[in-house]
């Protein structure tokens, strides 16, 4: 009986060692070196390399360290050198002379020219004419950054030289100064077709992965996809380099993990906390928590559609078409009350759909509504909807009205919204059905005929992120967008009017009395309700990294935001001897007289020693149970 | 004899594998919303042309039955489980195969500790009942049994991670970190490797030694046992030759259920400790509503359990020959 658990023992060991050489060419063996890794985590799963396929907030961020947009987004967010170092419209605003920095390289050496602009903004305009021209639809990866130059108006671009990039627009505008379009390294991409890079689904797509080329400040070198990815100090970088050598860009599943990794050291920055973990890092002495606005918001969307009735589909009363309706039941939302309950406090009440957050576009409404019941009741009896025998609100047609209030399951907050907005709204007489959807059910029902659909809904709880220009949170109101953007089917020929008005608009008083007036308009009118404008809940050590800078300096966040700016302005703290070490900031026993922990790889010594330990308990535990065993069975035997 | 009972074990569990694949396949038709929509989802401007032209490509245009479940059934036998939807371009098999292999050492390594921790319990107290080590063990045993993993799991992030810093957090190995030797990248595994091993092998500690411990107490209490010692063997002897081998059958179910499950029970320890394998990719697969990765880790999952269970069968008729019939 003994030498079979002897075998067994040794099966085991060989198993393990199995195991663990499966693991092995994970590791990159290498000289050590005292690399200054900056960590950040996120709540997002990075999904994609390919900067056309971004969808995300952190597949942007990352395009954006591998890549320079033609000009960058400054710290307030205004244009900033970028692949061109600077730039000139002709005197009618139809031409645009950009001028490619001189002598810059890609990270592999090769000259960075107006060639590269060239073939990057070529093929989104190549695509955009395969998408005009098919029949059966066409788009660049997920379809986000073609808008960036169609709004623009582009029509052509060239290179006279390599140094110069020319661009001709429709009509005058300056939308091109923040086309979120990275420029790519043509002798990389240019081996690739149309397909191969605006298709996923494709036999051979093309997924750029590491190491990749580009120009941006790090440039990705290792990604464990659904885990992290690690991008390394581009060498050849043209500007200002940030301390880190790498930087890594973490996903966590479960974010009370992620915040206890910021506690113990382990990352450096977090973005995506909840509110009670904001509340609890406050008071840790090396943790930067920051608040910051987030360019978007949540929003009651309205079921507007006033193209006929739908068969088997639409809203349940015409009511939801009367602007008088609408407004009246926006007097009944009492949204200071679910910021606190919502939100935890962290955002703010929301009015027009441009968020505060731009400060230079956003304008708070004329006639601003407050929460007022008996107001809401007055508004509603003067607009012709009489309550019936039993107080129920009446429609046009004398129908009964009770809401249907649905939200994707993604977000699982606005069941709380829903909640509070029945229980108002039952004091108007106006009945509220509140259920949940799956979220690509509802993707389905938000469709009007427009778009093949039904629009089968009233009201759905969801919201918008915006880009530095508002342009693109102004454009889901458009009448032309209904059947795709569109989710409230708004359709205002004066709004649509302003939209391109303001967007061919180069003065910006003029601009901003445009959109004005289109916030004032949609204000009014409520085809959307603005709950609110949610905080963006980021916190970082201030022991290891210095240099913060929040982007824009007003509200804003030092990192995720636009662009790689804020990577490039962090200073290495570990370098400079630690200015204050506050006694009883930290009982621990790892009072290391060299400064803070983490930093080298000769302090990660203890957990490594704990962690061979324990290996070695473990294994060693087990087999001295069976060799025990062994040894007092033979004893007995003798 | 012998060879008819394995072959009517094996014919079982490829029936029952025949019968996942196609529940598997109804299953992910009966979603909410369709799967073009999910496809697009993110993505502005779709017209019902794109919409049109994805349900060709991706074959939805056809009727369900039988072209598409023909083209499910041939294609899932020849290991070709589509297109993850997140992970665009990458396939089913190849994001699941990079996953697969944490979740292994993990639970391989915890079942190992929890399998020679368990029984060296639960024999001992169940030999020694009403002793000392017997109370301890046993409500010790009660307690790991009916704690959850994340309990359990984030109670060790906040003292030996988070508050003592002994441990790391999170991860299986430190990411960005460039290793000078073999043994320095074994070293940084093992400290990841700790807190996540030692939550999975105390979750399963208790049952196990809970059921060694009433399969002992039941074994010493048979015949042939009160003959052993009519014949003046050692109590040692008697316990390791005698009542052993057969209090070990009911534990050698246990185990083999409880290696296939090991993935479904992955999902909170790795989520605590942001372990990237299976568990992760599961909850990952799920919010992001990707139903290609969700349909192969259901596979995945299902066929480990019966392979689980038909090893266990098989154990079960080498170790008890009158299960042979």
């Amino acid at each position: 009986m003994r030498s079979p658990i002897r075998t067994r023992a040794a099966r085991v060991l060989v198993a393990l060692g199995l195991v663990l050489t499966a693991v092995l060419p994970v590791a990159r063996l290498a000289t050590a070196s005292n690399h200054l890794i900056l960590k950040t985590g996120t709540d997002q799963d990075l999904q994609v390399l390919n900067p056309f396929s971004s969808i995300l907030v952190v597949d942007f961020e990352i395009f954006t360290l591998n890549y320079d947009l033609l000009l960058n987004f400054g710290q307030d967010l205004e244009p900033a050198p970028g692949f061109a170092d600077s730039w000139s419209a002709s005197d009618d605003g139809l031409t645009w002379t950009f001028h490619i920095r001189d002598g810059m390289k890609w990270s592999d050496g090769t000259p960075a020219t107006s060639a590269d602009a060239l073939y990057t903004y070529q093929l989104v305009i190549d695509a955009t004419a395969k998408s005009d021209a098919s029949e059966d639809g066409y788009y660049l990866g997920a379809g986000y950054l073609e808008g960036y130059l169609t709004n623009a108006g582009i029509k052509s671009v060239s290179a006279p030289d390599a140094s110069t990039l020319v661009v001709e627009t429709e009509f005058a505008n300056t939308l091109l100064l923040n086309a979120y379009v990275p420029i790519l390294p043509r002798h990389i991409w240019e081996s690739h077709t149309l397909d191969e890079i605006g298709s996923a689904e494709g036999s051979t797509p093309f997924l750029n992965e590491p190491p990749v080329v580009g120009t941006g400040p790090y440039q990705a070198t290792e990604w464990q996809p659904g885990d992290h990815i690690t991008f390394t100090r581009n060498p050849n970088y043209w500007g200002k380099q940030g301390a880190a050598d790498q930087v890594v860009v973490q996903t966590f599943q479960a974010m009370d993990t992620a915040v206890q990794a910021l506690k113990s050291g382990e990352i450096d920055y977090v973005r995506g906390i909840q509110p009670d973990q904001f509340t609890a890092l406050q008071g840790d002495p090396n943790i930067q928590v920051v608040e910051g606005i987030s360019n978007g918001f949540s929003e009651i969307a309205f079921n507007t559609y006033n193209r006929g009735p739908i068969e088997g589909g639409g809203a349940s009363t015409t009511a939801l078409q009367d602007p008088k309706f609408r407004d009246a039941l926006a007097w009944a939302i009492d949204q200071q009350k679910l910021v606190d309950v919502t939100l935890g406090g962290f955002g703010e009440p929301g009015t027009t759909i441009v968020p505060p957050f731009h400060t230079r576009w956003h304008s708070p409404p004329d006639n601003p509504r407050s929460f007022d019941i008996a107001e809401a009741n007055r508004r509603l009896d003067a607009a012709g909807y009489p309550r019936d025998a039993s107080g129920n609100r009446l429609d046009k047609e004398g129908k009964v009205i009770t809401l249907r209030v649905t939200w994707p399951d993604s977000e699982a907050e606005h069941a709380t919204d829903a909640q509070f907005i029945k229980e108002w709204w039952s004091e108007l007489g106006v009945g509220v059905d509140a259920f949940v959807t799956e979220e690509g059910k509802l993707l389905d029902d938000l469709l009007p005929p427009e778009g093949g659909g039904l629009a089968n809904f009233d009201i759905e709880l969801w919201g918008w992120v915006g880009d530095p220009d508002p342009t693109s949170l102004l454009n889901v109101l458009r009448g032309e967008e209904i059947g795709s953007f569109s989710d409230s089917f708004y359709d205002n020929p004066r709004y649509d009017e302003l939209f391109l008005l303001q967007r061919a608009e180069s003065d910006e008083a003029t601009r901003f009395a445009q959109i004005k007036e289109m916030q004032n308009l949609t204000y009014d009118e409520a085809p959307y309700i603005i709950l609110y404008y949610d905080a963006e809940l980021h916190a970082y050590r201030t022991d290891r990294f210095g240099g913060w800078t929040n982007q824009p300096s007003d509200g804003g966040t030092p990192l995720f935001g636009y662009g790689s700016i804020g990577y490039t302005h962090l200073t290495d703290l570990s370098a400079v001897p630690a200015p204050t070490q506050e006694p009883g900031a930290t009982a621990g026993p790892s009072a290391a007289p060299g400064g803070p922990d983490g930093g080298s790889t000769g302090s990660d010594s203890t957990p490594l020693i704990l962690g061979i330990a324990a290996l070695v308990v473990v294994i060693a535990g087990g087999l001295l149970v069976m060799r025990r065993r062994s040894a007092t069975a033979a004893s007995e035997e003798e | 004899m012998g060879g008819s009972f394995v072959a009517r074990r094996l014919g079982q569990a490829a029936i029952t594998i025949v019968a996942i694949i196609l529940i598997n396949f109804v299953l992910f038709r009966l979603m909410p919303g369709s799967p073009e929509r999910v496809i697009l989802r993110g993505t502005p401007n779709v017209t019902p042309e794109r919409i049109e032209a994805l349900r060709e490509r991706w074959g939805l245009n056809d009727p369900v039955f039988p072209d598409q479940l023909v083209a499910y059934i041939t294609s899932t036998l020849t290991g070709d489980l589509g297109y993850s939807f997140i992970a665009r371009g990458q396939t089913v098999v190849d994001v699941l195969a990079q996953r697969i292999w944490p979740t292994i050492l993990l639970f391989g390594l915890g079942e190992m500790v929890a399998i020679a921790l368990g029984l060296a319990l639960g024999a001992y107290s169940g030999w020694r009942r009403g002793g000392p080590i017997d109370y301890l063990g046993n409500s010790v045993s009660l307690i790991l049994y009916s704690t959850p993993y994340f309990l359990l799991g984030m109670g060790f992030l906040l003292v030996f991670a988070s508050s003592i810093k002994w441990l790391p957090t999170f991860g299986m190995l430190t990411a960005g970190r460039v290793y000078g030797s073999p043994f320095e990248f074994l070293a940084d595994l093992g400290a990841h490797l700790v807190l996540p091993l030692a939550t999975v092998s105390l979750g399963l500690v208790g049952q196990y030694a809970i059921v060694m411990r009433s399969s002992i107490i039941e074994t010493l209490s048979e015949d042939y046992v009160n003959t052993a010692r009519a014949m003046g063997l050692s109590e040692g002897r008697i316990l390791r030759h005698h009542a052993l081998p057969n209090a070990l059958l009911p534990t050698v179910t246990l185990i083999a259920i409880n290696l296939g499950y090991v993935i479904a029970g992955a999902i909170t320890v790795e989520v605590v400790f942001n372990w990237p394998g299976l568990g992760t990719l599961t909850v990952q697969a799920l919010t992001a509503r990707d139903y290609p990765v969700l349909q192969g880790v259901f596979l995945l999952l299902s066929v480990a359990v019966v392979l689980a269970n038909l090893v266990a069968d098989l154990v079960y008729g080498v170790l008890d020959p009158r299960v042979r019939t």
